[in-house]
């Protein structure tokens, strides 16, 4: 009962970083960049969903409001930041990005306070649920169908739409994409705020779950975001997915086990380097 | 009198760091984000023998072993992965070490370790500081204009093509490890004893970037350009105090500039500028 | 007279297509062996199992009498067996003098500790201006490699294999992307290298001159060896031509055709 309780736990997490990660390997596959500032509008869309749900006592609300913010601020960070430095060396770029996370990290701590806020009514958080033994609270459940109904979501884009079927193409190769009328800035832009969203909905989520946000939410699940990445292959969608759910369930069974020795986010790079030095290409990777 | 010498010791550590992971990242071109941890090994292993009552000289030649050895195992584990891997491997050795130095009762947990015994007065860690900074120095430059530096070059502009062409690229790369982290080891020595009292977060991410930005921002690669960019970023808090508050805000906004504007740093608009004045 | 270079039943597959099967070639010392075959024949392939870039899955690599197949580039590169870069790779940032120079000192670049101690670099730089001589581009010697045009850089990748003073030359198309007058005198100077006692392996698509310069022809096609003997004689068999020609299930009525 123990250990179930512990993977329904894992699987919670994993869900969260499911939907950060998906953004990541997305604009990683396009654009070959690692996009560390996903924790910008992670936390953004946490912090407006909050207040959204503060005025007007509405999570569903939240959820919405955060969406939309981290969807529109996504784009924006493409525009601004990304777009002029493509022809640049990548480290550039990434250099750019951990730029814009410290920074905005710490102009969410000058604007909200470095306590963090609290959602004045969690109506989800304080409602449990049982389901043969194990108790959940709505948020963990709102969590994991949300999650599935996104990534399903996301699934048919990519496989059913234009836009979809026109992004795969752009990622395989931009330059043939192009040549078939598919218009590579635009997908860019549809990347981006795709990612985003996903990241926005993941703040309000978190949030919820820990009934708390704080300025510095973002970085952490974006560091080991970048981590699932690699470990699932960087570019691979069900790949990065995967990883995601294993690395919440490690997690999990590790913050028990191994608790006396490492702490929670350590494990995440402590699994990161041990995989990799077993199989330079990742979980799930390509062999070079 | 004594806050003024303070800085100044300050400011010689962080050129003695930057000088460190510009040779790792500059020179060799190997992306390192987690350079902190190696500050941090050096202070901790020079903080936990001077406490068990080894002379401080003792200490501080620990302390840079200790993390040299680190960095070239890192190189050795870095010789495995892709370069966009290599930046998130090494993020994950500082997340690593904090994350095992919070939960070890013997090295202080989240506390640190505190009465650290003090050999020198305020003075005299400036002295070392600033000497350290000084051979530190010598060594970037000395290395530049070295086979080592040549080779250095080859590897971060075209690993393949150096393999090549007969380079040892594996050596080097743990070579240029091996350098920067024991650099960054001793001023973790000599921090740890001026300060007497270590923490872990005083090696975490945050300040891994910080470290990166004195680099980036004083031009990655010149190693002129990086003591000044760690001069400045050091100096720039103190006096304009209230910049204090928006530390992080500042420092994340000037990397995101430079990196859009001028990637080549201070070291960059030094060369541009010398050019208009004819002076190249 | 044993074998320079001997590939030994290498094969190699990716995802199930066979890029090579089971070839084994010689190159004796002192030859100018050129290695050719259509476009897939599996050149490329072939040529970087024998550099050591790809690992056969099977077969062996042997080097005079030492067998490679598990061997790491720079080990290669320091025994004497040196390759050049199909699409050149030049030290963008350095000038072509620079670059000859990185490889003029090769026990430095095996010896991190010893490369520390060395800052002398003339010896090096004569070296390197003597070859950028030798392959007629000493003008541009500290002209930045990014900023110079193609043919130099391709004398470029051949001065800096020399640098290394190898004993087996791998070239890889050396002469794509050259003009009529450059390739010829491109391949004037391997045939010099080649006479002066450096064995050369070349893999060529330019069929003009590598039958003119080659002393001995090997045909690859669809990952395995065609044919092999004295260039004339070899472009003169059916089947080299019909290889070129690229008969298969689709032209065969045309072959037909034109056989008839």
């Amino acid at each position: 009962m123990f250990y179930l309780e512990l993977l329904l736990v894992g699987a919670v997490w994993g869900c969260t970083y499911a939907l950060m990660a998906l953004g990541l390997t997305v604009v990683y596959g396009l654009l070959r960049i690692l996009h560390v500032a996903q924790a910008t509008v992670f936390t953004f869309g946490a912090y407006l969903g909050l207040l959204a749900a503060n005025q007007f006592g509405s999570l569903w609300l939240a959820l919405l409001v955060g969406a939309v913010s981290a969807g529109l601020l996504g784009p924006l960070i493409y525009r601004f930041v990304y777009q002029p430095l493509l022809g640049r060396p990548p480290f550039v770029a990434l250099v750019a990005s951990i730029g814009l996370l410290v920074a905005m990290e710490d102009g969410f701590r000058l604007i909200f306070g470095p306590y963090g806020l609290a959602f004045d009514d969690n109506t989800w958080f304080a409602t449990s649920f049982s389901l043969g033994g194990l108790t959940l609270n709505g948020v963990q459940i709102a969590v994991v169908v949300l999650s599935i109904v996104l990534l399903t979501a996301f699934a048919l884009f990519a496989s059913r739409t234009r836009a979809g079927i026109g992004w795969r193409a752009t990622v395989s190769d931009p330059a043939i994409a192009a040549s078939f009328g598919v218009r590579v800035e635009q997908v860019r832009y549809l990347a981006f705020s795709i990612a985003s969203v996903l990241a926005g909905v993941a703040g309000v989520l978190v949030g919820l779950l820990n009934n708390l946000v704080e300025p510095g939410m973002g970085g952490v699940i974006s560091y080991k975001g970048l981590a699932i990445i690699v470990l699932g292959g960087l570019g691979n969608v069900p790949g990065t997915l995967v990883a995601s759910m294993v690395l919440g369930i490690i997690e999990s069974f590790g913050t028990v086990f191994v608790d006396r020795w490492l702490d929670r986010d350590a494990i995440a790079f402590l699994f990161l380097i041990i995989v990799l030095m077993i199989r330079p290409q990742g979980l799930l990777g390509k062999a070079h | 009198m004594d806050y003024y010498i303070s800085v100044a010791t300050f400011a010689a550590l962080n050129v003695t760091l930057a000088l460190g992971l510009n040779l790792i990242s500059g020179f060799c071109g190997q992306v390192s984000l987690g350079h902190a941890a190696f500050y941090g090994l050096g202070a901790y292993a020079a903080a936990l023998l001077s406490v068990a009552g080894l002379p401080f000289v003792g200490s501080l030649a620990a302390g840079v072993l200790v993390a040299g050895l680190a960095g070239a195992l890192v190189g050795f584990a870095a010789l495995r992965v892709r370069e966009d891997f290599l930046a998130i491997v090494t993020m994950g050795v500082g997340f690593l070490f904090l994350g095992v130095v919070r939960k070890q009762s013997w090295l202080g947990a989240e506390m640190g370790i505190s009465n650290i015994p003090s050999p020198l007065e305020k003075g005299g860690y400036a002295m070392l500081a600033i000497g350290v900074a000084i051979v530190m120095l010598a060594i970037s430059l000395h290395v530049r204009r070295s086979w080592m530096g040549r080779a250095f070059s080859a590897v971060a502009q075209d690993e393949d093509a150096a393999r090549s062409l007969g380079i040892n690229v594996p050596g080097f790369k743990i070579a240029a490890f091996f350098i920067g982290t024991a650099a960054a080891g001793l001023a973790g020595g000599i921090y740890a004893h001026m300060t007497q009292l270590i923490v872990p977060d005083a090696f975490n991410f945050v300040q891994s970037i910080t470290i990166l930005a004195m680099v980036v921002i004083g031009g990655i690669g010149s190693s002129f350009g990086v003591v000044a960019g760690a001069i400045l970023l050091t100096l720039i808090p103190e006096m304009f105090r209230f910049i204090n508050d928006y530390k992080l805000l500042v420092y994340g906004g000037l990397l995101l500039l430079v990196m859009r504007f001028s990637p080549e740093g201070l070291a960059g608009i030094g060369r541009s500028l010398a050019r208009r004045w004819g002076l190249r | 007279m044993s074998a320079m270079l001997a590939a030994q039943d290498l094969s190699i597959s990716f995802g199930g297509i066979h890029a090579v099967r089971e070839v084994s070639l010689a190159v004796q010392p002192g030859e100018l062996l050129g290695l050719i075959g259509p476009n897939g024949a599996g050149k490329t392939t072939l040529l970087r199992l024998l550099t050591g870039v790809l690992r056969p899955d099977r077969g062996r690599v042997i080097f005079e009498g030492q067998d490679v197949t598990r061997l790491p580039l720079h080990r290669r590169a320091q025994l004497g067996f040196v390759h050049t870069h199909q699409i050149v790779r030049p030290f963008r940032e350095m000038t072509l003098a620079e670059n000859v120079m990185t490889a003029a000192e090769p026990q430095l670049g095996r010896r991190p500790w010893s490369a520390i101690m060395r800052v002398d670099a003339n010896p090096a730089r004569r070296r390197a201006l003597e070859l950028l001589h030798r392959l007629g581009i000493l003008d541009a010697a500290d002209k930045p490699a990014h900023s110079v045009p193609l043919g130099y850089l391709k004398r470029l990748q051949v001065a800096r294999a020399l640098a290394l003073s190898p004993r087996l030359l791998l070239l890889d198309e050396p002469l794509a992307g050259l003009n009529y007058s450059e390739a010829t005198r491109l391949a004037d100077q391997i045939v010099e290298l080649n006479k002066e006692g450096l064995t050369i392996l070349l893999v060529e698509h330019n069929l003009g001159e590598i039958t003119r310069v080659a002393s001995r022809l090997v045909v690859l096609h669809n990952g395995a060896t065609l044919a092999e003997g004295q260039p004339t004689e070899v472009m003169s068999r059916m089947a080299v031509r019909n290889a070129y020609l690229g008969v298969d299930a689709d032209a065969a009525p045309a072959a037909a055709l034109a056989d008839a």
